[in-house]
C-alpha cells in the first residue's frame, strides 16, 4: 500500500495551477508562510477602501485617452476564419496525435492557451478573442452562402445559452474524469463548435457575444483591462485608462447576465474548492490517497451546483441586506442595484482567473513552449531556441514560491480594491431627500453588507489559493 | 519534474505520432537504423500506465522520463528479439477506474503486447483485474505488498522494486542495532501509514527492540504541533513516513519542537521528501538524521560503473537534480523501478521467443522462472532476486544520513534481510 500516499498531497500546488492539466507537486512550501497575516492585512485593507470611499463620497475619476487611431488592417472575419482552420488542425491532431496530453497540442492549446493565455492577455491588453473566435467569419461565410439575413430569436434567450455552455465547460474541465485526454476533447471541442455553429448561422453572429461562454467571459474580463481596442467598420482606436475604466460604461445588466457573471465566480471558487483538503474531507475522502476524479463525480457535480447556488444567494442577501438599511427595499431596488455590484465583481473575476491560473502558465506553459518550437517532436526548433526541458523545480524553491504567492497576493487584493471602488463607483446616487447628516449616515451603513461581501470574498480568496490540496 | 520534450528521443516520438501522425510510418522506417535486418518485424509495443495528471503526476513526469531514456538505450541495443520496440504512453489520471479503462485501451485499441509503469497502489489494484480479464501481462513499479500478499492474479507482476513490507523488514535491524531500541513511530492514519506501523513494529520486535508509541496524525492535518509532546521522552528512534503538503511544515515544527537540545536519533523514508531539495531553507533539522531509500538520489563514492551511466542516461546530476535545472530534483528513489522492468521485459519476451499476444501466457511464464537479476545497465540500482511464486522482486535497500544537506549512504541491507515468506503461490492459478 506504500504508494497510496506518496506525494498525493504534494500537489495542493495545482491550486495555483487549477486547471484541468493538475499535477502531483512537492510539499508546499507557501504553507510554511504566515499566510494567515496576508489574509488579515488584505481584508482590512478591502474594508478600509470601502470605509474610506464611501465616507470621502468622491472616487478618483475613470477617464479613456485615446492612445492611436488608425485603419483596421485585418478584417475578424479573416483573423476568425484562420483560426477556425488552426482549430480544425488542433481538433485532428487530437484524434490522431499522441495520446500522451502533454505532447498533445490540442490539450495545451485549449487548457493553457484558451484558458490561461488568452484570458490573461485580455485582463491586460482588452478582448483578444475577439480576433480568434473560430465561429465569427465561418458564420458569416456560411449565412453569406445559404443567403440568410433572418434570425431565429435566440436573442430572447439573454445570456442563458452562455450560462449553460460556462456550466457544461467547467463541470467538463473540473469535474469529468478526463478532460485532458486528447480524444475526448477532440471530441468536446467538435461537438461544442458544431452546436454553436449552427446556432449562430440560424441567428447571425453577433448572437455570440451574448450566447457563446467564452465570448461572453472574454469579453467581461477585457472590461477590467488597462488597454482596449475600440473597433468601427475600418478604424481601430487604441484607449487606455484605469483597470476598470469601461465597466463603468456598460449597460446595466440582464438577469441572464448577472447569473453568467455570479456562474463565473462561483466556478473559479470551486476549482479551488474541489481540491482542498476541506472539501475532500467533507466528502469523507482522504486528500492523501485521492480516488480518482471517478469516485467523486456525483458529489463534485453537486457541489459545483452547490457553489453557485452559495455565490448568489451571498450576492443577493447582501443586495437585500443593503436595500433594506437604505429603507427602500420595497421599491425593488434590489434588483436595481444588482447589476452594477455584479459588474464590479469583474475585477474579481479577472484578479482571480489570474492569480489562479498563474502557476498553470508556468509549468504547463512550458510544455506549450516546447511543442511550439517542435511541434513534430522531431527534435527541430523552430523558434530557435534550445532543447527545451520542462522543469517545475521552482514550486519547490522558497525563494520562487514566495514570490509567486507575494504576486497572487497582489493580484487579489487589487481585484477586490478595484471592485470595491467600481461599486462605489456605479451605485446610484442616494435621493436627493436623504440629505446629510441622516442620509449620509443611513448610506454609510448600507455600505456594511457588500463591504463584508467583499472582505469575505477576498478572505476566500486568498485562502483559496494557500490552503493545502489533495486531488 | 523534468520532462524531456524534443530532440533527445526524436526517433520514438516520430513513431509515436505527436503533431505527424501521418508521417508517423514513414519515419519509422528510417527511426531504427539498428534495426535493418529487421525491417519485416513490426514493432514490439508496450504501454505505459502514465500518471500524467491526478496526484500522481509528480512521479509520472520522472516515470516518463525514465523509461524514454531506458527505451532509447534498448532500442540502440537491438531492441528486444531483434525487434524494435515502441512504448504508448496513456494518462490513467491517478484514477483506479480510469485506470483500469487505460488498461483496456493500451490492450485491444492500440494493441500493445504487455502493459507496464503504474505506481500508486490504489490504481495497481484498480487495474490488475482487467488485466487478469484481458490476460494482458501487467508489470507495476508500485511497491505495494499487494502483489506478493497473492490480493492480484497471474498475469500481474512486479519484477521492478521490492515492496514496502521487504524495505521495512531489511532496515529495521539496522535501526535497532545503530540508532535504539525504543521507537516512536509517527505515521499519517491511513492504509499507508498503517503498513509502515504493523511492518516495522513486527520487525523491530523481532529485533528485540519496541515501538513504545504509535502517533497516527489524521490525513488532513496540517500543523503537528500538538503532537509532539506525545513523543515519549525516553525515545530513542522516531520514525516519521509523514507525507503531503504538509511535510515541510512538519519538519519545520519538529525542529521548534526540539529547539537545540537534545533529540531522539530520526529515521524516516525519503517518501516524505521524494523530489524535494534536502538542502532547502527550513530542512536545517533534517540534518545528520538517516532516511530509507530505494536508490541512492546523491551519487555515492563507490558508485558502479552501470549506476553512473544510468544517471547521465536519464539526465540526472551528482545530487539527484535534473542536468537541465539544479532546482528540478528527481524521484530518484523510485524511478529506476520502469528502468529495471523494461529490460525485465526484454529478457522474459527474449526467453519466450515472444512473438506476438499469442505468446503472452509463455513471457509470464519466463519471468516467473527467473531467479537472480544480475547488477548491469539493465539493473542499475543493483543485483535482485525475483520470487516466481509471488511474483514480487528482491533488493538492496539503502540507509543514508543527510550530511550537508546531501544523502550520503551508511548501509546497505542484503537483499536476504528484506526475504519474507510467501503468501502466496501464483504459478499454481490458472492463467
Amino acid at each position: 500500500m506504500k504508494r497510496q500516499g506518496l506525494f498525493a498531497a504534494s500537489c495542493w500546488l495545482l491550486v495555483l495551477s487549477g486547471g484541468a492539466l493538475a499535477c502531483a507537486l512537492p510539499p508546499s512550501v507557501v504553507l510554511t508562510l504566515p499566510v494567515g497575516h496576508y489574509i488579515m492585512g488584505a481584508a482590512s485593507a478591502v474594508g478600509v477602501t470601502a470605509l474610506l470611499g464611501a465616507m470621502a463620497g468622491r472616487l478618483p475619476s475613470f477617464s479613456a485617452h485615446l492612445l492611436w487611431d488608425r485603419r483596421r488592417l485585418l478584417p475578424t472575419a479573416l483573423t476568425s476564419y484562420l483560426s477556425f482552420l488552426g482549430l480544425i488542425a488542433l481538433i485532428s491532431i487530437g484524434f490522431l496525435g499522441d495520446r500522451d496530453p502533454m505532447h498533445n497540442m490540442l490539450t495545451l492549446v485549449i487548457w493553457t492557451v484558451i484558458w490561461v493565455i488568452v484570458p490573461l492577455g485580455s485582463v491586460m491588453f482588452g478582448n483578444l478573442w475577439r480576433a480568434i473566435n473560430p465561429w465569427t467569419g465561418p458564420v458569416r461565410i456560411a449565412r453569406l452562402l445559404i443567403r440568410r439575413r433572418s434570425r431565429l430569436g435566440l436573442a430572447t434567450w439573454g445570456h442563458w445559452p452562455a450560462v449553460v455552455g460556462f456550466f457544461g465547460f467547467s463541470w467538463f474541465g473540473m469535474v469529468s474524469v478526463a478532460p485532458d485526454d486528447p480524444a475526448v476533447l477532440a471530441q468536446a471541442t467538435l461537438i461544442y463548435w458544431v452546436v454553436i455553429f449552427v446556432l449562430a448561422v440560424l441567428e447571425g453572429d453577433t448572437w455570440l457575444e451574448q450566447g457563446e461562454f467564452l465570448t461572453v467571459y472574454f469579453s467581461y474580463l477585457a472590461k477590467i483591462a488597462p488597454f482596449w481596442l475600440v473597433l468601427s467598420h475600418k478604424r481601430a482606436r487604441l484607449m487606455a485608462g484605469w483597470p476598470g475604466t469601461q465597466v463603468r460604461d456598460m449597460n446595466t445588466l440582464t438577469p441572464s447576465a448577472m447569473a453568467f457573471i455570479s456562474l463565473t465566480l462561483a466556478a473559479l471558487t470551486f476549482d479551488g474548492l474541489s481540491e482542498s483538503f476541506w472539501w475532500l474531507a467533507m466528502l469523507g475522502v482522504n486528500p492523501l490517497e485521492f480516488p480518482g476524479r471517478t469516485a467523486v463525480l456525483g458529489a463534485n457535480t453537486l457541489g459545483l451546483l452547490a457553489v453557485w447556488a452559495a455565490t448568489a444567494a451571498a450576492i443577493m442577501t447582501a443586495l437585500w441586506a443593503e436595500a433594506w438599511l437604505q429603507k427602500d427595499a420595497a421599491t425593488g431596488a434590489v434588483w436595481q442595484s444588482a447589476s452594477p455590484v455584479l459588474l464590479s465583481f469583474l475585477a474579481i473575476a479577472a484578479g482571480y482567473h489570474a492569480a489562479h491560473y498563474l502557476v498553470s502558465l508556468l509549468t504547463n506553459g512550458q510544455f506549450l513552449l516546447a511543442a511550439l518550437n517542435d511541434p513534430f517532436f522531431q527534435g527541430d526548433s523552430i523558434l530557435g531556441l534550445p532543447p527545451i526541458y520542462v522543469s517545475f523545480g521552482f514550486l519547490a524553491d522558497f525563494g520562487m514560491m514566495t514570490l509567486i504567492w507575494n504576486l497572487q497576493f497582489v493580484l487579489i487584493l487589487g481585484a477586490h480594491v478595484l471592485a470595491v471602488v467600481l461599486a462605489l463607483q456605479l451605485t446610484p446616487t442616494p435621493p436627493a431627500t436623504l440629505a446629510p447628516p441622516a442620509g449620509r449616515h443611513r448610506r454609510l451603513i448600507a455600505y456594511l453588507p457588500m463591504t463584508m461581501l467583499m472582505v469575505g470574498y477576498t478572505v476566500l480568496g486568498l485562502w483559496l489559493l494557500s490552503t493545502p490540496r489533495g486531488a | 519534474m523534468t520532462a524531456k520534450l524534443g530532440s533527445a528521443f526524436p526517433n520514438r516520438r516520430s513513431v509515436l505520432g505527436g503533431m505527424a501522425a501521418g508521417s508517423g510510418l514513414l519515419a519509422a522506417a528510417g527511426a531504427f537504423p539498428g534495426f535493418v535486418q529487421a525491417q519485416s518485424s513490426a514493432p514490439i509495443k508496450l504501454g505505459f500506465q502514465l500518471h500524467r495528471t491526478g496526484i500522481g503526476a509528480s512521479y509520472g513526469r520522472w516515470y516518463q522520463r525514465t523509461t524514454q531514456a531506458a527505451l532509447k538505450l534498448l532500442n540502440e541495443t537491438g531492441g528486444i528479439n531483434g525487434r524494435p520496440v515502441e512504448v504508448v504512453f496513456e494518462d490513467d489520471g491517478t484514477d483506479p477506474a480510469r485506470g483500469a479503462e487505460v488498461v483496456g485501451k493500451l490492450a485491444t485499441q492500440h494493441g500493445c503486447d504487455a502493459i507496464f509503469g503504474p505506481l500508486f497502489s490504489h490504481v495497481v489494484i484498480g487495474s490488475a483485474p482487467r488485466a487478469g480479464e484481458l490476460k494482458i501481462p501487467y508489470l507495476v513499479c508500485s511497491e505495494g505488498y499487494h502483489v506478493a500478499s497473492g490480493m492480484l492474479n497471474r498475469w500481474t507482476l512486479q519484477p521492478g522494486i521490492t515492496d514496502v513490507k521487504a524495505q521495512v523488514r531489511a532496515m529495521a535491524p539496522w535501526v535497532t542495532a545503530n540508532l535504539g531500541k525504543k521507537v516512536t513511530m509517527i505515521f499519517p492514519d491511513y492504509a499507508f501509514g498503517h503498513d509502515h506501523r504493523d511492518f516495522f513494529t513486527q520487525a523491530v520486535k523481532e529485533q528485540g527492540g519496541e515501538v513504545i508509541a504509535h502517533l497516527a496524525i489524521p490525513p488532513t492535518e496540517t500543523s503537528f504541533t500538538r503532537y509532539m509532546p506525545q513523543i515519549p521522552a525516553e525515545t530513542e528512534v522516531l520514525y516519521h513516513v509523514m507525507v503531503g503538503p504538509a511535510v515541510l511544515t512538519f519538519v519545520k515544527e519538529l525542529g521548534e519542537f526540539y529547539g537545540n537540545g537534545p533529540r531522539p536519533e530520526i529515521f524516516g523514508f525519503i517518501d516524505s521528501l521524494e523530489a524535494v531539495n534536502l538542502a532547502s531553507p527550513g530542512l536545517e533539522f533534517l540534518e545528520g538524521t538517516h532516511f530509507w531509500e530505494g536508490h541512492c538520489r546523491n551519487q555515492q563514492p563507490d558508485a558502479s560503473v552501470d549506476e553512473t551511466f544510468y544517471r547521465a542516461a536519464v539526465g540526472v546530476d551528482a545530487t539527484g537534480a535534473s542536468l537541465a535545472d539544479a532546482r528540478d530534483i528527481s524521484t530518484y528513489s523510485h524511478m529506476f523501478s520502469t528502468w529495471e522492468t523494461l529490460f525485465v521485459i526484454k529478457a522474459g519476451m527474449e526467453a519466450a521467443g515472444y512473438q506476438g499476444p499469442k505468446d503472452r501466457q509463455s513471457f509470464v511464464e519466463a519471468i516467473e522462472a527467473m531467479t537472480t537479476l544480475p547488477a548491469s545497465r539493465a539493473h542499475p540500482q543493483g543485483d535482485k532476486i525475483f520470487n516466481g511464486k509471488t511474483h514480487q522482486v528482491f533488493g538492496h535497500q539503502s540507509i543514508s544520513k543527510v550530511t550537508g544537506g546531501q544523502l550520503m549512504r551508511v548501509y546497505q541491507t542484503s537483499i536476504a534481510q528484506g526475504q519474507y515468506p510467501d503468501a502466496v503461490d501464483y504459478t499454481q492459478q490458472s492463467f
